[in-house]
């Protein structure tokens, strides 16, 4: 069982970087942030042996399909409605006329088959309605158990094809409450499939992703201590790194194999590289107030991190070596967890204005900040979609602590989590 | 040597009871003070010989811990200067601390939570720091405690308002080692 979803997962991570090689040409002519969305008309997808229970499998692809692409940000999707006013769809017989009237330019069709032994088989066909021409074509395939990253699979395929970096079989870890004490969960982008990766019956602080994914670096308390550990997912073996003091907030490097942390093993917090190949310590900073909560840039030159040096604390940015540090936060008098957008041009951290916590996004080429949440309970520890336009927060704006996801643009907040408490989500970067 | 005696006494007794049984009531009455004495002298033997120090160890560390022998301590918000309220506290901890000089112990730092998580982890291991080089100055061996910090994790009182967060702004000592 482990296996099979170890080597899809690893099918997937291949599929995306080699379909990533073909998309990167194409990234210029798309879309920016403020260009109008692509519009496309997603009619309900055919079905070959016709059954209740084929029907029901059809219709969670298709909604995935159709929630997948809606909250890209990149497709305008033509309403479900307006599809009644044109001739009812035949895929034999495509009248891309009809598509256009009524404002797409991308028509997606779909076609659901349940083959022997239960095998789900989901085929697209992409077209363009203007020019009236096929575009491409791709079959999905899996058990009915992975019907959900089937539909997702292909939700990636086709916003990469408009020169996009996909996301959607990506998954989220995080802390909840939910069972009584803080453990470790992950689920899929969306919110859905959350599943408990740690027992351990003891605080479990701050997790985020190695960056192959397979391993999940946390801070746990099961020795009486806040202790750094790494745990293998498709092992799950558990490894000890840190014991020494305080030890929280790993963040894995994009490309080698080493990660910053804070550590207050030498009796104040200070910042750590670890590699993890020879397990040795550099202390980054030498400084006596606290320095904690480090990320790297996506390029892996330079290093985020917050620190109380002017009185308060406020976030700094270093290069990886620990040199030319400079203070990115100029008002205010407390910030905290920074996160660098993927392509490396804007900064989230949390702000703390009269015991309110928000989200702040400093933009480094126009030197400006916008904040994200307003006015809402406290906003934290936001993590950054793989493609930069969504972001992830813990808020207990409605009472408890939950999950939500909302977009660059302080727009589409949808709330992914609800039972017990839950906090400090980490995205996969890719 | 005493207990065979016991054991000896009480069947001897329990003997005389059941061989009596059916003949006459009287002679109950003569054996059981004989007992009673013998169980009294024991106690009476072994009591004084239990010095402070030999109740003390007797306890568990929960026990030990449940009797709360160090008080915690207080913080302003945002703040990890020991309080002024708080030196009266860590000097009467520091006593019973130094007159029990094979305690083990832990300050365990622990913040509001109108802060972050990860900020509240260095503040609350700056209060516990704090505390513990006090209690270094008050003539507590340094090898004795240990420090930790929970960050807004631990709350003891789950309120919104001043007095619940002040409750969590706090520095709690617990005993490892006795």
């Amino acid at each position: 069982m482990k296996k099979i979803y170890f080597s899809m997962i690893v099918l997937i991570i291949f599929m995306l970087i080699s379909t990533n090689l073909f998309s990167q040409k194409e990234v210029v002519i798309k879309l920016k942030d403020g260009v109008s969305h692509i519009p496309i008309a997603i009619p309900v997808f055919t079905l070959k042996n016709n059954s209740e229970k084929n029907s029901k499998y059809r219709d969670i692809i298709h909604k995935t399909v159709w929630d997948d692409l809606r909250y890209s940000r990149v497709f305008q999707l033509i309403p479900q409605e307006h599809y009644s006013y044109i001739q009812k769809f035949d895929q034999n017989n495509i009248n891309f006329k009809d598509w256009s009237s009524i404002k797409a330019n991308i028509l997606i069709t779909g076609n659901v088959e349940i083959s022997e032994g239960d095998r789900i088989v989901f085929s697209i066909k992409v077209y363009d309605c203007n020019s009236e021409k096929f575009i491409f074509g791709r079959n999905f395939g899996g058990k009915p158990e992975f019907i959900r990253l089937i539909s997702h699979r292909a939700s990636d395929v086709i916003l990469e094809y408009f020169g996009e970096k996909s996301y959607f079989t990506t998954k989220i870890v995080f802390v909840s409450k939910r069972d009584g004490n803080k453990e470790v969960y992950i689920m899929d982008y969306d919110g859905k499939r959350q599943r408990r990766i740690t027992y351990n019956d003891y605080i479990e602080l701050l997790p985020s992703w190695s960056r192959d994914n397979e391993k999940i670096l946390y801070t746990s308390y099961r020795k009486n201590n806040p202790d750094l550990y790494m745990f293998h997912l498709y092992t799950g073996r558990t490894e000890l790194l840190a014991s020494r003091g305080a030890n929280i907030s790993a963040d894995w490097h994009p490309e080698e194999n080493k990660i910053v942390f804070s550590s207050t093993k030498d009796g104040n917090a200070e910042i750590y590289l670890r590699d993890m190949g020879t397990g040795k310590l550099k202390r980054l900073t030498f400084n006596r107030t606290i320095d904690t909560a480090p990320a790297w840039s996506p390029s892996g030159r330079e290093i985020s991190f917050t620190s109380e040096r002017g009185g308060s604390p406020q976030i700094y940015i270093m290069d990886a070596e620990g040199t030319n540090i400079r203070r990115i936060t100029r008002e205010g008098s407390y910030h905290d967890s920074s996160a660098w957008s993927p392509d490396g041009t804007r900064l989230v951290y949390v702000s703390r204005i009269e015991y309110r916590f928000d989200l702040y996004v400093y933009n480094f080429k126009t030197d400006t900040t916008i904040k994200l949440t307003e006015d809402s309970g406290r906003n934290e520890n936001p993590s950054w979609s793989p493609d930069g336009r969504h972001l992830i927060f813990a808020s207990n704006r409605n009472g408890r602590y939950q999950l939500y996801s909302i977009d660059y643009d302080g727009r589409n907040l949808i709330k992914l989590t609800s039972r017990g408490e839950n906090e400090t989500p980490d995205w996969q970067k890719k | 040597m005493k207990k065979l005696i016991i054991i000896g006494i009480l069947t001897l007794s329990l003997l005389v009871f059941f061989t009596a049984c059916g003949k006459k009531v009287k002679t109950e009455p003569v054996e059981k003070p004989v007992v009673k004495e013998v169980v009294e002298k024991v106690v009476k033997a072994e009591k004084p010989e239990l010095t402070e120090e030999e109740i003390f160890a007797k306890k568990s560390l929960d026990e030990i811990n449940s009797e709360g022998h160090l008080k915690e301590v207080y913080f302003d918000f945002d703040k990890y200067v020991v309080r002024e309220d708080a030196k009266s506290v860590l000097q009467a901890n520091s006593e019973w601390l130094i007159s029990h000089s094979s305690i083990g112990f832990v300050v365990e730092g622990n913040c509001d939570e109108r802060g972050t998580i990860e900020y509240n982890i260095a503040l609350g291991e700056k209060r516990a720091s704090n505390v513990k080089k006090y209690l270094v100055s008050l003539g507590v061996p340094a090898n004795r405690v240990k420090i930790t910090s929970y960050g807004k994790s631990k709350p003891v009182v789950k309120g919104v308002d001043e007095a619940s967060h002040q409750k969590n702004r706090r520095a709690d000592f617990r005993i490892v080692k006795k």
